[in-house]
């Protein structure tokens, strides 16, 4: 029964296929309101790893770095970020789906999906005004501030694998990427000077947060008015001959509101005000089209200032950090690169107490890029600056990148 | 306090001392051609110095700089400045220059490009799918893109107009008188052979009847394989081969390779304007391609 039932479908299907045939010939088969032109700029950058580390993956994760990070790996109740090269072996780190184009002829819009195995995260969404007066741009939604240097570059850019331990310290390893507003401009000066602002909601979870936090039904904390973080940067450059030179100044300030009460080791909350200041330097000297050689540093100072509960008591707080990174790139010939970094968290004082010594990491890598769109890079840490139940535990890491791209993806700013 | 007060000061200074019209040239070719238009009525600079791979002209802030007080900036196209041009713009922020408005000129829309791929993919490298944009080379091609820029500038600098169009045909009169004299030289290699590094002087040879029979990248912007140039060298054992031309930012060795196993000459040919002390202007330019080919 269900054979002719069938058939006798397969038979009226093509009954109205050939009926469809002959009414039709295909050169009249249109479709006027495809619009394949106004397809935007996609891309897609894919990113992997093999990771090989002297020490296990378990231990790595509940890694500290006192008074800085209570956990390697963070973990705050639901979310949990998955992390670049977290594993020993191979790793998928990351797919950067990327969307761009021109809305109308006032605003630009850009979409930059992170995309990990669990994970698809909304890393970027703004939109930047495209011919305001005075040389004025807005930028608004959610993006990476342009504070520093590398805050506002993305992985793939970076000249190493992972995040200088300052950045990862004072706003976790991608950097201050926040929803809000920024307002920039560049100065009618014969050299490059150019001039921001951004306010934030102020999310980042390593040095800012606004929510209330309570403790069995009682506000300990209240909530901080929102937006809760501004920033202020100047940036300015210089040519002499072949030399570029470009250095920066950063300001934050904010509210802080870390909740840490559901920890199982020292349960605590902190509620306070913080502010970061930033210098960073960059000078590159192009020997000719493909070889250059640049050096680049930064340097943040942190202010935590505020009140720790704990033990149902509230105490004052102040943490006065700071840290920075130097590091120098030598590209030799078309294809290939040389580098080196020094990481150093060189002031850690909690009350006026020192909490730690020096906490240094020293990175030497190199990278191949057969053609534009790949990128294979070798690199090793030397990391000093990690600790395990209150004693420094000296880390050995080799890390094997390789990341592509495909598509039409932005060319990249200076 | 006391920067925004220099600050201020400054923005005084610029808005008051130039009054003349400012255009920036992506390339020093094109900034040549401006001068010889309008001579010192406007202020023309390059973000190209011309020793640079064109491809890849490092993008620093101070063309940003460049960019912000430009009144019309003039591209070569076809997708040559990709690489480097978009940022900057973006980052200029000035609503004049953008692609569209009149102060935007894509010289690459003025013709119909060789070599336009069938297929856009980079399996192939790094194709323009615009075709190749090194169209300036052919000697031919200036005198249009002088009359393009000479238009564009009559609606940007309208008082100035009758100006532009004396000089530009005088620039006309002596380019004719140049074009027959490359002519006459060239004819000598008319039908012969040459390798070249990158795709860029085809333009300059397919009018001069000269055959490029191949090119030491294995595809466009990927560097010469060993493979790749062991085949050319096999290749110029059964043909003649004249010369291997190369660009002043090309690595030299893939060139000497192939000439010490083969004997063809190698020929360095300027790209552009300023790419070798010599090559002042857009005379020199061709005077130089030219005279380095028939030596």
């Amino acid at each position: 029964m269900k054979k002719y039932i069938i058939a006798i479908l397969l038979l009226f299907n093509f009954y109205v296929y050939s009926q469809d045939y002959i009414s039709y010939t295909p050169s009249q088969f249109t479709n006027p309101f495809a619009q394949p032109q106004f397809v935007p700029n996609i891309s897609l950058i894919a990113d992997f790893s093999y990771v090989s580390r002297d020490i296990r993956d378990e231990t790595y994760e509940s890694l500290e770095i006192p008074a800085f990070l209570h956990q390697l790996i963070h973990k705050h109740g639901e979310h949990k970020h998955a992390p670049m090269n977290a594993n020993r072996g191979f790793n998928l780190n990351y797919a950067e789906l990327s969307l761009e184009s021109a809305v109308d002829p006032y605003i630009n819009l850009m979409g930059i999906f992170h995309i990990t195995e669990g994970a698809f995260e909304i890393e970027e969404l703004y939109f930047t005004t495209r011919s305001l007066p005075y040389n004025i741009q807005v930028k608004g939604g959610k993006f990476l501030s342009s504070i520093g240097r590398i805050n506002s570059q993305h992985q793939h850019y970076w000249d190493f694998v992972d995040i200088p331990l300052i950045y990862k310290v004072l706003f976790g390893d991608e950097g201050l990427s926040e929803k809000g507003v920024q307002l920039t401009w560049i100065a009618p000066a014969p050299f490059y000077l150019l001039m921001g602002t951004e306010l934030f909601q102020g999310e980042n979870e390593y040095s800012f947060g606004y929510e209330s936090i309570e403790n069995n039904g009682k506000i300990i904390f209240y909530k901080a008015p929102v937006p809760n973080l501004y920033t202020a940067f100047v940036k300015t450059s210089y040519d002499i001959g072949n030399l570029t030179f470009l250095g920066g100044f950063s300001y934050l300030s904010g509210k802080t509101r870390f909740n840490h009460l559901e920890d199982q080791e020292e349960p605590h909350a902190f509620g306070g005000n913080t502010k970061i200041y930033g210098f960073d330097i960059f000078a590159k000297y192009f020997i000719d089209s493909y070889k250059y050689i640049s050096f680049q540093g930064e340097y943040f100072y942190r202010n935590l200032d505020g009140f720790i509960y704990k033990n149902m008591n509230l105490s004052n707080l102040e943490k006065r950090q700071g840290g920075f990174y130097i590091q120098t790139i030598y590209r030799f010939s078309q294809r290939w690169r040389l580098g080196f970094r020094y990481d150093l968290l060189n002031k850690n004082e909690v009350n006026g107490e020192k909490i730690t010594e020096d906490l240094d990491r020293y990175s030497l890598m190199i990278d191949f890029t057969p053609s534009e769109w790949t990128r294979i890079r070798f690199q090793y840490n030397y990391d000093r600056s990690k600790f395990i139940e209150d004693e420094r535990k000296e880390i050995n890491e080799f890390i094997l990148e390789i990341n592509f791209a495909i598509g039409a993806h932005g060319a990249h700013k200076f | 306090m006391r920067i925004l007060s220099i600050i201020f000061l400054l923005t005084v200074i610029s808005l008051t001392a130039n009054a003349k019209v400012k255009v920036i040239a992506t390339y020093p070719y094109i900034k040549s051609i401006v001068k010889e238009i309008a001579k010192d009525k406007v202020d023309v600079s390059s973000l190209s110095n011309g020793k640079w791979d064109p491809h890849f002209v490092p993008p620093r802030p101070s063309l940003v700089v460049k960019l912000r007080n430009a009144d019309l900036l003039i591209i070569n196209g076809a997708q040559l400045e990709i690489g480097w041009l978009p940022p900057l713009i973006d980052r200029a922020n000035n609503g004049k220059i953008l692609p569209g408005k009149i102060g935007f000129l894509d010289l690459s829309t003025l013709f119909d490009l060789i070599q336009k791929p069938q297929v856009v993919s980079r399996a192939f490298g790094d194709v323009h799918p615009q075709g190749n944009p090194h169209f300036y080379l052919d000697p031919v091609k200036i005198s249009k893109i002088a009359e393009a820029i000479t238009e564009r500038l009559c609606v940007v600098d309208k008082g100035n107009c009758e100006f532009y169009m004396d000089n530009l045909k005088s620039f006309k009169e002596k380019w004719q008188i140049k074009l027959n004299e490359w002519s006459e030289k060239m004819k000598n290699l008319k039908g012969t052979f040459v390798f070249e590094y990158h795709r860029i002087f085809d333009y300059f040879f397919l009018r001069y009847g000269v055959n490029i029979v191949g090119t030491l990248e294995p595809f466009p912007g990927i560097p010469p394989t060993t493979s790749h140039l062991l085949e050319l060298i096999d290749f110029a054992k059964k043909h003649k081969i004249s010369f291997i031309t190369y660009a002043i930012y090309n690595p030299k060795n893939p060139v000497q390779f192939i000439s010490k196993k083969t004997g063809i000459k190698p020929v360095l040919l300027p790209h552009d304007v300023n790419s070798l002390p010599q090559v002042k202007d857009i005379f020199f330019l061709f005077n130089e391609i030219v005279g380095r080919l028939i030596k």
